[in-house]
């Protein structure tokens, strides 16, 4: 083979005779001419002498009948040596002997070629097959393991949608709690509000009633009962001690107000419950964002600590067009939040601007902020970073469903100093699907 | 080309038959070696067969000198044609320089005819040969037995493609030559182009034809 760097055997390589005939083969031929009778000997390709016999050969004999003959060693049809014997060729025998010489070597090296070949193609064959069978191991090994790539994978799909299965059919649950909350506080509300309306109107009445109850019961105190005996007198002195009369008419006076009050506190709530459900407003209506966020703050007034300070800066904003008490919820979960993260001393700013098509409305707390690591999972439904039991989830699936449902979005930033900032990106102009 | 080694002056081309199992190819070159004179060739060597099916290969080689001198020795081989024997068909498809594809004329073995045709463009392009250009040569052997398809047919199937076809019996030496003279004569003109083989060396096709086929 010419290529030195390839080692492969390849079919019909050359060999030459060194290759195709062994010393141990040719050795006892060549001594056994000589012990016929011939004077010498040798194997020889081109002017080189393979092999010879005997293997210091004293000078030839100057003898006229002694010469040397030679004949052929072919190799897959070409001549690639000689035999030589040197003899007394008058004699016949001699002659014959060479022959012999030659057709043995002749066949020697048939054979020696033919089981060379064999054990070369068969070697070859092996290896071929061996690295075939190696190559076709790899593949499938690679093959295998892009089947478990792909059978891992599909578990995480599998994973995957499950876990959106998992939050549509939250959503579905929380849109269905919505409602029925939704009418369920529209039930309470016109039920209440009915009898709610006799206790105003009648208190209001029984008010002035009292009133003049109590200018009644002066008017005998003072004018009357300095005509009465002085027994009787006695009598009604002790009666109106006894019964307290001075802290009654006195009490009287302060509690028909009280009650007053109360009931159109209650009355004011459920108006504001109302509001914050969009009980008596059309689905088609326009959003009025800073409304929204009063009644969110109305009906959170008894969860929001005194101390907490939310300041409003909304400026310019347009009307949307959505689900109204989708956003009062999102409002209300992300004050909720805020009171939360920082239950005394919260100062919360909200800001509303309109930037470009869109609404921005940023809800800023002094709370410890969200930890980045976190921030990609808030908005999945269940989260909590809350000890179980404490409740579930921080309704941030709301926010992020409220302002995907206005074809928004929701992003969390640390707030500058401490904090955090949630920040409801809400399509202004055309209006979102809920 | 299995070498060429300009200092030793020598050249070693490769013939290969090809063929699916049992379509005549180790009788082709058993023809071959009774055609032909001991002159120039030596002789068949059969690697171990087994129920007279080649396991390894055939080989029959031609030796020739050019008048520059240069050495040609031309090794013709047979593959085995059973499908199991393909690793051993991809060795001795190396560096091949010319084919001679053996097909068996039987109806019964287009088939087996076609998916060794298959085999041997695969084959050829595993070891790095393009069959487009590697000289070729079609041989429909077993003319002599019936049912075999007819001449019309293989002409209008294979005449577009160029691919020069002959008829043989190969058990009857009829086509044996014709086929084997063909390969050389192709073969030569591809070696001619690429080394002057002609102008540098002496060495006409005629002369390398005659050689190489010294009839006995
Ligand atoms: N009738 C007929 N029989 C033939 C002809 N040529 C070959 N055969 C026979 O077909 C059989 C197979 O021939 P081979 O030369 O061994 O076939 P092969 O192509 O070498 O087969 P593998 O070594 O197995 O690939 C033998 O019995 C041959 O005598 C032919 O021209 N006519
Ligand atoms: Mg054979």
């Amino acid at each position: 083979m010419s290529n030195v760097d390839c080692l492969e055997f390849l079919v019909g390589a050359e060999k030459e005779l060194r290759d195709v005939l062994a010393a141990s083969e040719v050795a006892p031929l060549l001594h056994a001419a000589v012990t016929a009778g011939a004077h010498r000997a040798l194997v020889q390709s081109g002017r080189e002498v393979l092999w010879q016999w005997p293997e210091d050969p004293v000078v030839a004999t100057e003898s006229p009948t002694c010469l040397m003959k030679a004949l052929p060693l072919w190799l897959e049809g070409e001549a690639v040596g000689e035999v030589c014997v040197e003899a007394d060729m008058t004699h016949p025998a001699h002659d014959a002997l060479t022959r012999m010489l030659a057709a043995a070597l002749n066949t020697a090296m048939n054979a020696n070629l033919k089981r060379m070949l064999t054990t070369e193609i068969h070697t070859q064959v092996v290896n071929q097959s061996y690295e075939e069978l190696l190559a076709a191991n790899r593949d499938l090994t690679a093959s295998e393991a892009r089947y478990r790539e792909l059978a891992e994978h599909l578990e995480v799909r599998v994973q995957e949608r499950t876990a959106e299965l998992e939050q549509t059919w939250a959503r579905l649950l929380r849109q269905e709690k919505m409602a029925a909350v939704g009418t369920l506080a529209a039930g309470m509300a016109h039920e209440i509000n009915n009898p709610l309306g006799f206790i105003l109107s009648n208190l209001n009445t029984l008010q002035k009633y009292v009133g003049r109850f109590v200018d009644m019961l002066e008017f005998f105190n003072h004018r009357i009962g300095a005509c009465l005996s002085a027994d009787l007198q006695d009598a009604a002195r002790n009666k109106w001690r006894d019964l307290r009369m001075d802290y009654l008419t006195e009490d009287v006076a302060e509690l028909l107000p009280q009650c007053i009050s109360g009931a159109q506190r209650v009355k004011q709530i459920i108006a504001d419950l109302r509001g914050f459900a969009h009980i008596d407003v059309a689905e088609t209506a326009p959003v009025k964002i800073a409304e929204a966020l009063a009644r969110t703050l109305a009906v959170m007034k008894a969860e929001i600590p005194a101390d907490a300070r939310i300041e409003q800066r909304l400026v310019n904003l347009p009307e949307l067009k959505g689900n109204g008490a989708l956003l009062c919820q999102a409002f209300m979960n992300l004050i909720r939040n805020a009171v939360q993260a920082r239950p005394e001393g919260l100062e919360l700013t909200i800001r509303g601007e309109r930037c470009a098509d869109e609404v921005c409305l940023a809800f800023r707390d002094n709370g410890p902020g969200v930890a980045a690591d976190l921030r990609s999972r808030i908005f999945e439904p269940f989260f909590t970073t809350r000890e179980v039991g404490q409740g579930i989830g921080l309704g941030l699936t709301v926010v992020h469903e409220a302002a995907r449902a206005f074809s928004g979005r929701v992003e969390v930033h640390d707030a500058p100093g401490v904090g955090a900032e949630f920040v409801m990106y809400l399509k202004a102009g055309e209006g979102g699907d809920g | 080309m299995i070498e060429f080694n300009p200092a030793d002056n020598k050249m070693v081309l490769k013939l290969v038959y090809y063929g699916p199992a049992l379509s005549g190819k180790t009788t082709n070159l058993l023809q071959l070696h009774e055609l032909l004179a001991p002159e120039g060739r030596g002789d068949l060597m059969m690697l171990d067969t087994r129920d007279d099916r080649t396991i390894y290969f055939d080989l029959l080689p031609f030796f020739l000198t050019a008048p520059s001198g240069l050495r040609i020795k031309i090794k013709v081989y047979t593959v085995p044609g059973q499908v199991r024997h393909d690793s051993t068909r991809k060795a001795v498809l190396q560096r091949a320089d010319g084919v001679a594809f053996i097909a068996d004329s039987q109806l019964s073995e287009t088939g087996n005819n076609v998916a060794s045709f298959e085999n041997l463009e695969k084959n050829l392009a595993l070891v790095g040969l393009d069959i487009a250009s590697i000289p070729l040569v079609i041989q429909f052997n077993k003319r002599d037995l019936p049912r075999v398809v007819s001449e019309a047919d293989i002409d209008r199937t294979w005449r577009p493609t160029g691919i020069p076809i002959q008829m043989a019996s190969a058990v009857a030496g009829a086509g044996v030559l014709e086929t084997f003279s063909i390969l050389a004569a192709r073969t030569f003109m591809q070696l001619d182009e690429r080394w002057r083989l002609e102008r540098d060396h002496g060495l006409s096709q005629e002369d390398f034809l005659r050689q190489l086929s010294v009839r006995n």
